[in-house]
């Protein structure tokens, strides 16, 4: 944790009202030739250093919103950008945390981690030390295994590790802890909120769980079903360090968890 | 022809294997299911030798028809026990056809890889391919082989052609089949990273479609060695086709037998170098699917 403060100084050196890094206006997108609306004008700004989590019913377009962000997807009107500039497709500023880790069989733990640095041509910018995002995320003795000799959660860390070692300013992740145990999955995201303070990267998080969001979340945005639009931004107000034991006892928990939970319920599915 | 060869040479093969294990598993009561597998087996084997050498003494069945299983066995013997160096015995045209095998093998199925690769990665040239490998995928190959040796002649030419003809087609479609099989997930990844084609056939594809390329290897290597017989059964100076073509000729069933024999452990032996090689380079087998 240490390790990433020192190659991210920037930590301390954030200004008083941080900017928005990302920006997204009017953000409107079809499947199938028109006929499946999967976001219908979408406004959403994320500030610099901020961790927001995204919630909504089965099939809302979350992870389409994420696609498009990550530059895998196009859009159709609306207006997306990262830093002022639109977003025409993969950045070197944005690491892609997928679903079930995504790492490759065929590939060590360690070549895994470092295939940022291997493709995509010329490398600019900073990289990180590969041993010390491995210690950081307690991979380090297992570095010369292969992913299917890990557990679930280590995998799921290897993946994470992936999308930071390019120094990247956004990480975006689609239910990175969905296909784990409940267990493992309050363990990763105490993990998470740690590694996210010590390198205060701006994360855009997909998932389902409700506890999950309110642990992890500067900010929850909650969307509606297809076609999906942001109905609600509710700030979590819970001080950091968080963990699962102090959380639930906050007095804001219980509020939240229950207006997040009346939203989707009035969504229907879910 | 084929279904002969294949009958003998797993029976040799489990006689080999079975041989031993009386003795060490006689005084023990567990593994009686293994016990008595082994014992149907080797039941089956003693009945079919002792029901063909029955059958050809007692049913007064010709030598030229079918050989006795000793007759088969002294053949089989003197191809074997003689200096490699000699012409009458396996080695040398054994030599001859494996290694206008291999060349064949690694021509044909080098350009079904880098042909199928190319059909995986460009939807304008799959179309432009796939009707031919369609069309001379279903014609029967072999068909072609007088034609090769027109064009090639009765050297090592022909051989290695229809070697490499018949090696390519598992090659081509596995290698297409499995480069196309790769997870979206996957090229997600590296499409989120701004790899490049190469970087991406390379590093995910190629990997990822290796199981695929072992089973059409697989069968490329029997085909290679299918394609070397029939252009020796066509005409040649050497090799184990020739070997059947003059035992025939003379009407010594038994060396047929015999030379049938050898191929048939061949194919075995090289089915086993495959699936090694495989369990050694795919380490992570199935694992690698969702």
């Amino acid at each position: 944790m240490a390790a990433l403060a020192q190659i991210h100084p920037i930590a301390d050196a954030r200004p008083q009202a941080p900017r928005d890094l990302i920006t997204i206006r009017g953000l409107d997108k079809t499947y199938a030739a028109g006929s499946v609306h999967a976001l219908s004008n979408i406004d959403l700004d994320i500030k610099d250093g901020e961790f927001v989590c995204v919630v909504g019913p089965s099939g809302c377009g979350k992870s389409t919103l994420l696609r498009i962000l990550a530059g895998l997807d196009d859009y159709d009107t609306g207006e997306a950008a990262l830093d002022g500039k639109a977003i025409t497709g993969p950045s070197r500023d944005v690491g892609v945390v997928f679903q079930a880790a995504n790492l490759l069989p065929w590939l060590t733990v360690r070549e895994n981690v470092a295939l940022p640095l291997r493709v995509g041509g010329k490398q600019t910018g900073q990289a990180e030390d590969i041993d010390r995002l491995l210690d950081v995320a307690g991979l380090k003795d297992f570095g010369e295994r292969y992913p299917y000799e890990l557990s679930g959660g280590m995998q799921q860390r290897a993946g994470i590790c992936r999308a930071l070692v390019r120094s990247p300013r956004v990480l975006l992740m689609d239910e990175p802890f969905g296909a784990l145990d409940a267990l493992t999955r309050e363990r990763m995201n105490l993990e998470l909120q740690r590694i996210w303070q010590a390198s205060r990267k701006t994360v855009m998080l997909i998932t389902h769980s409700i506890s999950e969001a309110i642990f992890l979340a500067d900010r929850v945005v909650v969307m509606s079903a297809r076609p999906g639009r942001v109905i609600r931004e509710l700030e979590v107000p819970i001080p950091r360090p968080r963990s699962n034991d102090t959380i639930i006892s906050h007095p804001a928990y219980p509020e939240l968890a229950k207006e997040i939970r009346g939203l989707l319920n009035a969504q229907g599915d879910e | 022809m084929s279904q002969a060869q294949t009958t003998i040479v797993a029976d040799s093969v489990s006689i080999e294997k079975a041989a031993p294990k009386p003795k060490t598993a006689a005084g023990k009561h567990k593994d009686k299911a293994s016990i008595n597998g082994t014992f149907i087996t080797l039941l089956g084997i003693v009945i079919l030798f002792s029901g063909w050498a029955l059958a050809v003494k007692y049913l007064a069945i010709p030598s030229y028809i079918l050989p006795t299983p000793a007759a088969v066995w002294n053949a089989l013997w003197s191809g074997i026990a003689v200096s490699p160096a000699s012409p009458l015995g396996y080695y040398l045209p054994l030599w001859g056809t494996l290694k206008n095998a291999a060349i064949g093998l690694a021509i044909g199925s080098g350009l079904g890889l880098v042909l199928g690769s190319l059909m995986a990665e460009s939807r304008m040239i799959e179309k432009l391919l796939m009707p031919y490998a369609f069309a001379l995928q279903s014609l029967p190959k072999v068909a072609i082989a007088p034609l090769v040796v027109i064009w090639f002649g009765f050297g090592d030419g022909s051989k290695i052609a229809i070697s490499a003809l018949l090696a390519f087609f598992p090659m081509l479609i596995n290698s297409f089949t499995g480069l196309r099989a790769v997870e979206p997930e996957r090229i997600d990844l590296m499409r989120s990273l701004s790899a490049s084609r190469f970087e991406t056939y390379r590093i995910v594809k190629l990997p990822n479609a290796a199981p695929y390329i072992f089973a059409g290897l697989d069968m490329a290597v029997v085909y290679a060695l299918l394609g070397t017989i029939v252009a020796e059964f066509l005409g040649a100076q050497q090799g184990m086709g020739v070997v059947i073509t003059q035992a025939q000729a003379v009407t010594d069933v038994a060396g047929v037998f015999a030379a049938l024999v050898i191929l048939g452990a061949m194919g075995i032996l090289l089915h086993g170098i495959v699936r090694g090689l495989e369990a050694k380079i795919v380490h992570w087998g199935d694992r690698g699917r969702k």
